[in-house]
């Protein structure tokens, strides 16, 4: 038994937001009756706003990535549920710029159907919209899956980039097509070696016998299509990127954006030996990260595990990534 | 003028009259949604209608568009789930093409057609998924093809009986989309509550205009 340090399941979400909005009151605002985070200060050149959002439990992402340099609003739902469709519909107006919005939608049905509502409704306002679906998950790329590849770790690459090219002053249509080129050729692959500690029962989700990992978990605390023998981490990270590296199959010497990204209970300490590993195996293939990210960024409460994210992107990207942003989670 | 409605027929008095039907069958949508989804869809339907009772009782004497735009923004701001804000999109949809003056047959098509797109694109689903579209599709040919007869009072009863059969065509199918997906064979011989919902809704309208259209709208064949 290990309870969350919470006044009631039902109020952990808003507290926290409200906890968020005092700590970050410098880069956004929160807005308690419609359920959404608006940044304070964005790029005058900006023409189109980005939104985003997505369930709560997966901190820092979205609160964290809200600010200059990256989203407009983000939109929070309850833990590991999509938001309601008036939060992305009232969110999007009070971030829509000239040329409208872009909303950043990872594949999940709910958040598909909940922004797609708000997109319906925005079009009645005459407020552009447009959308860009995240799908980098590699475990769930199967024929039987009708839904297909869920959106995880590679969100947030994705976000960073459009943040930098929304302030560049690109339109509408020119993100949604950067946004799905940048969708198309990011994989993100996962694995955990202990469940999350269920909100209402204050247990583990699930168990696993030692030297058990569910391979292929996703960010919602689910169990993976298959359990395996942990092993040695070289040798787990072996096939981890030999698969990620197959599923792309990037020219030696491209141009990669990787995450090495903590699901919210894995230590730095590790983090840093997986990437290790990472770059080994890219190495064989004559592959480097132009650049990296290592640590907690898209988390599934305090699941023990990790995911590899690998973006083959184009080196006209890399100045997008290099450009300054700044929000809670992210600044450089 | 072959698209008139009766002239009984107004927007406030169907979602009245829906409002009655959500509430008459909470318990047995609630029931069905429990053996093919999550249980929640006949109190989503009862709480959206509510919603939408307590919106048109602020209103004073609400046109065809008021009504509708007050009963969308009711679901769409007030119901969770999926289903529920959906029929904010179609109720949406004919607020748009539904004239202040009043509904007819044809704008009542074209806001049916329209609502029918938009649900489409959000939720991805196609006839034959098992979903409330396959009562809306058949609902909307029904009233596209009355809207330009020379019985547009017949346009509502036709619309909510093509709404039914598509429910029982739901019960023979198996979901391929949603929580009754997961179920396959368990779900077949169960309709789609939220087509249920799609039926109730039509039939609503056609029995504001049968119930009152022959004693308060003069002679009219049939």
């Amino acid at each position: 038994m290990a309870r969350y340090f919470e006044n009631s399941s039902d109020a952990l979400v808003s507290d926290a937001l409200e906890g968020f909005a005092l700590v970050h009151d410098d880069l956004i605002t929160f807005d308690p009756q419609h359920g959404f985070l608006l940044a304070r200060h964005t790029a005058p050149s900006r023409r189109v706003a980005l939104v985003s959002g997505g369930g709560a439990g997966h901190e820092p992402m979205h609160a964290g990535y809200v600010g200059r340099g990256m989203l407009d609003a983000a939109c929070p739902g309850r833990v590991f549920a999509s938001p309601h469709n008036r939060q992305v519909y009232e969110g999007s107006r009070a971030a829509a710029r000239p040329e409208g919005v872009l909303h950043i939608v990872k594949n999940y049905t709910g958040d598909r159907i909940n922004f797609g509502i708000a997109a319906e409704r925005l079009a009645r306002c005459d407020i552009p919209c447009a959308r860009v679906l995240i799908s980098d998950d590699l475990a769930s790329d199967a024929d039987g899956i009708a839904s297909g590849r869920r959106g995880t770790g590679g969100t947030v690459l994705i976000e960073k980039l459009l943040g930098a090219a929304a302030d560049d002053g690109l339109g509408l249509a020119e993100l949604q097509e950067l946004g799905e080129r940048l969708s198309a050729r990011c994989r993100t692959l996962a694995v955990a070696s202990a469940a999350h500690t269920a909100p209402t029962l204050g247990e583990p989700a699930f168990h696993l016998g030692a030297d058990e990992i569910e391979y292929g978990v996703g960010i919602h605390g689910e169990r993976a299509s298959a359990t395996a023998r942990q092993g040695p981490l070289d040798a787990l990270i072996d096939r981890m990127s030999e698969e990620l590296i197959a599923a792309l199959d990037p020219e030696p010497g491209s141009t990669l954006l990787t995450l090495v990204n903590g699901l919210g209970a894995v230590t730095p300490l590790e983090l840093y030996a997986i990437h290790r590993e990472f770059s080994r195996v890219l190495g064989r293939h004559g592959l480097s990260p132009a650049r990296t990210l290592v640590g907690d960024y898209v988390t599934a409460l305090d699941m023990r595990g990790f995911s590899l994210t690998l973006l083959v992107a184009d080196p006209s990207d890399l100045p997008f990534y290099d450009a300054p942003v700044h929000t809670a989670a992210l600044r450089w | 003028m072959t698209s008139t409605l009766p002239a009984v027929f107004s927007s406030e008095l169907w979602i009245r009259r829906f409002a009655d039907s959500a509430r008459a069958t909470e318990a047995q949508l609630t029931s069905l949604d429990q053996r093919v989804g999550d249980g929640d869809f006949g109190t989503n339907l009862a709480l959206g209608t509510s919603a939408a009772l307590a919106r048109l009782d602020a209103l004073t004497r609400p046109d065809d568009a008021a009504a509708l735009d007050a009963a969308a923004a009711a679901f769409l701001d007030e119901v969770g789930g999926t289903s529920g804000p959906l029929f904010g999109l179609l109720l949406q949809s004919l607020a748009t093409t539904v004239t202040p003056s009043g509904a007819t047959a044809a704008s009542l098509a074209e806001g049916v057609t329209d609502g029918l797109a938009a649900i489409r694109r959000v939720g991805d689903a196609a006839p034959g998924d098992k979903t409330l579209v396959d009562a809306l599709t058949p609902a909307a040919e029904a009233l596209r093809s009355a809207s330009g007869s020379s019985r547009p009072d017949q346009a509502l009863a036709d619309a909510a009986r093509a709404a039914w059969q598509g429910v029982r065509e739901t019960a023979r199918l198996r979901a391929s989309m949603g929580r009754s997906s997961y179920l396959g064979e368990r779900a077949e011989g169960i309709p789609d509550p939220g087509a249920v919902g799609v039926a109730l809704l039509f039939a609503s309208a056609a029995d504001v205009v049968r119930d009152l259209g022959p004693h308060l709208d003069g002679d009219r064949p049939g």
